[in-house]
């Protein structure tokens, strides 16, 4: 046996917080999701959008401009919940193509090149890891919903000759809440989604059809069984009741399509845990070699 | 605090297939290396001595700690694995750096371990360029910079050796070596069983997930009774020797060396048979030049107890 001298020294100087380790991979994240051209391409596409709505607040807020393009009929366009909620809308549905590109490229690489044994080898659990990941794509859907949505939001009230923003501000929550729950959902659906099909592009079609297939279920059930709750499965029918509520946009859908807050919540919930089972079964360090 | 890493009657399944199975272990400091064929759970002791999997049954305490206090229990492990894995776009440099900060330690210390480990593993000079554009031999040494960068007193290689030049692998067993000698836990699954003779303080034999040998290489040479040892002596008459030995101990095969100049013995009693060389050698009929264990290393352990086709006899 060897005569050790033990005067290896471990390091035994101050740890820093969970969440700074965790921002290492977050950063990750954002490196990988950033590294390809049709993410900056998509990322692009979700701000036209912004742009355009916010050259009709400029618009709505001006008079020569509204005298100019509404004459007689300048009431018909008025920034309002109904506006709010086509913005919340048309970046949420922007942010479902950019997160099925994206989610595919944060776990799948990982996967693919047997991370995780290093990764976890870390004092980072595999839910520290899977928060890492969600930081990155929550992210990044952030920047391409509420904040585009609560900058036109602001830039509103900075245009508007009445004091607007402050008689406004439950809608201001509205949108928060709204795009929260649905960037939320998204990245988690699409993080498990991405844990499971081995191929990205198979995983980005799977996370497009996990939101409108069920969608056509539901339709079918609603049908057969003449009930409302088929559009349970239906998750842009729920997300769009939702977002009206939140906001305070009119409903549209007639008593007999509406569906409960708290049905929706449910719903969403379990969809989330769903997602939650699905990436604990997948997100382990082992690997078992048969030679 | 402990300074052994036991293992308590462990099991791992996967689902019904077996990792590995009643295993108990006791490593003090040192270096001791894994053997076994390809799906011999090698890899599962590993991650269950790196806290990545948690047993089916029994219980594992690396140097008195337990993988549930995650932060304390990775300051004190390091881990290798055998899998490629870098993350995309990165520089040696930062992969180093960025482990250190998923450890938990500041910028700054990060900073000046991150110095100190590409400096062990002398790929200074390369750490600024990306990874993705390192050797292979680059790739094994950056990715035992950051197992070591932390300072842990448990360091896990999976293959470190492979893919090393023969340069690389000697400067990679030096620093091993080092590593032993400072004190340091070092466990190593290796399948080039040279090597594992050169840096072995220990051996742990595993074989189907079943646990067949463990402790220093002759010990367990020694215990494998039912194969007679087989001893090279260099003398002038080998022909002389072997008739003596033939008559007086229980030498089973002798065999005389290619150059004439040395004897191949076989003894089912090495004790006896030295015994007896010795007094061989006083009666100056036999001048003995060398004696050495011809089968006393991880090669021929592995070939008895597990042999060639990876199932144990």
């Amino acid at each position: 046996m060897s005569v050790y001298k033990h005067n290896y020294r471990p390091y035994t100087g101050k740890v820093t917080p969970l969440w700074k380790r965790i921002y290492v991979l977050a950063r990750y994240g954002f490196a990988e999701a950033w590294s390809s051209k049709i993410t900056v391409g998509l990322f692009t596409l979700s701000l036209l959008p912004f742009i355009v709505f916010l050259i009709l607040i400029y618009l709505a807020n001006n008079p020569i401009a509204r005298a100019l393009i509404f004459k007689a009929n300048s009431q018909a366009f008025a920034i309002d919940a109904r506006f709010f909620f086509s913005v919340l809308q048309v970046q949420s549905w922007l942010a479902l193509a950019l997160a099925a590109w994206v989610a595919p490229r944060l776990i799948g690489f990982d996967l693919a090149d047997n991370a995780l044994p290093i990764l976890l080898s870390h004092p980072i659990s595999r839910f520290g890891y899977v928060l890492g990941k969600f930081a990155a794509i929550f992210a990044l859907l952030s920047i391409v919903t509420w904040v585009p949505c609560l900058t036109l939001f602001a830039y509103e009230g900075y245009s508007s000759p009445i004091p607007w923003a402050a008689a406004n501000l439950s809608m201001a929550g509205g949108i928060f809440v709204g795009a929260v729950i649905w960037i939320a959902f998204l990245s988690i659906l699409g993080l498990a989604l991405s844990s499971w099909v081995k191929w990205r592009v198979v995983a980005t079609g799977a996370i497009f059809a996990a939101v409108f297939v069920p969608a056509g279920i539901g339709a079918i059930v609603s049908a057969i069984l003449r009930t409302r709750w088929g559009s349970l499965l239906n998750i842009p029918m729920m997300m769009s009741q939702l977002w009206r509520r939140l906001v305070g946009a009119p409903e549209i859908f007639s008593s007999r399509f509406a569906l409960p807050t708290t049905a929706i919540a449910v719903m969403l919930t379990l969809a989330c845990l769903l997602c939650v089972a699905m990436l604990n079964k997948r997100i382990r360090a082992r690997e078992v070699i048969r030679g | 605090m402990n300074d052994r890493i036991i293992f308590d009657n462990v099991s791992k399944f996967y689902g019904e297939v077996l990792g590995v199975n009643r295993i108990s272990l006791s490593i003090p400091p040192g270096i001791t290396t894994l053997v076994g064929p390809n799906g011999s759970g090698k890899t599962t002791l590993m991650n269950l001595m790196t806290g990545l999997v948690r047993p089916s049954s029994g219980s594992i305490s690396v140097i008195g700690l337990s993988p549930g206090n995650a932060t304390e229990f990775f300051r004190n492990v390091g881990y290798c694995t055998q899998f490629d894995f870098f993350p995309r776009g990165l520089t040696g440099w930062q992969f180093v750096f960025d482990s250190l900060l998923l450890f938990g330690m500041s910028r700054m210390d990060a900073f000046q371990l991150t110095v100190e480990a590409l400096d062990r593993v002398q790929l200074r000079d390369a750490a600024g360029r990306q990874i993705a554009g390192y050797s292979k031999g680059m790739r094994q040494k950056i990715r035992l910079a950051q197992a070591i960068a932390h300072h842990p007193r448990v360091l896990v290689l999976d293959e470190p050796l492979n893919g090393l030049d023969p340069m690389a692998r000697a400067e990679s067993i030096a620093l091993f070596e080092e590593l032993g000698r400072q004190g340091m836990h070092l466990l190593i699954s290796s399948h080039i069983l040279d090597e594992v003779d050169r840096i072995s303080d220990r051996v742990v034999l595993i074989t189907g997930g079943y646990l067949i040998a463990e402790g220093n290489i002759h010990q367990v040479r020694q215990e494998v009774r039912d194969k007679p040892m087989q001893v090279l002596i260099r003398c002038d008459h080998p022909e002389l020797l072997a008739s003596k030995m033939f008559s007086i101990n229980h030498c089973v095969e002798a065999r005389l060396h290619a150059d004439g100049k040395g004897v191949f013995l076989r003894t089912g009693d090495i004790d006896q048979f030295y015994s007896m060389l010795n007094g061989i050698a006083v009666e100056g009929l036999v001048k003995i030049e060398a004696v050495a264990p011809a089968d006393d290393d991880a090669n021929a352990i592995y070939q008895y107890l597990i042999g060639s086709d990876g199932s144990a006899s």
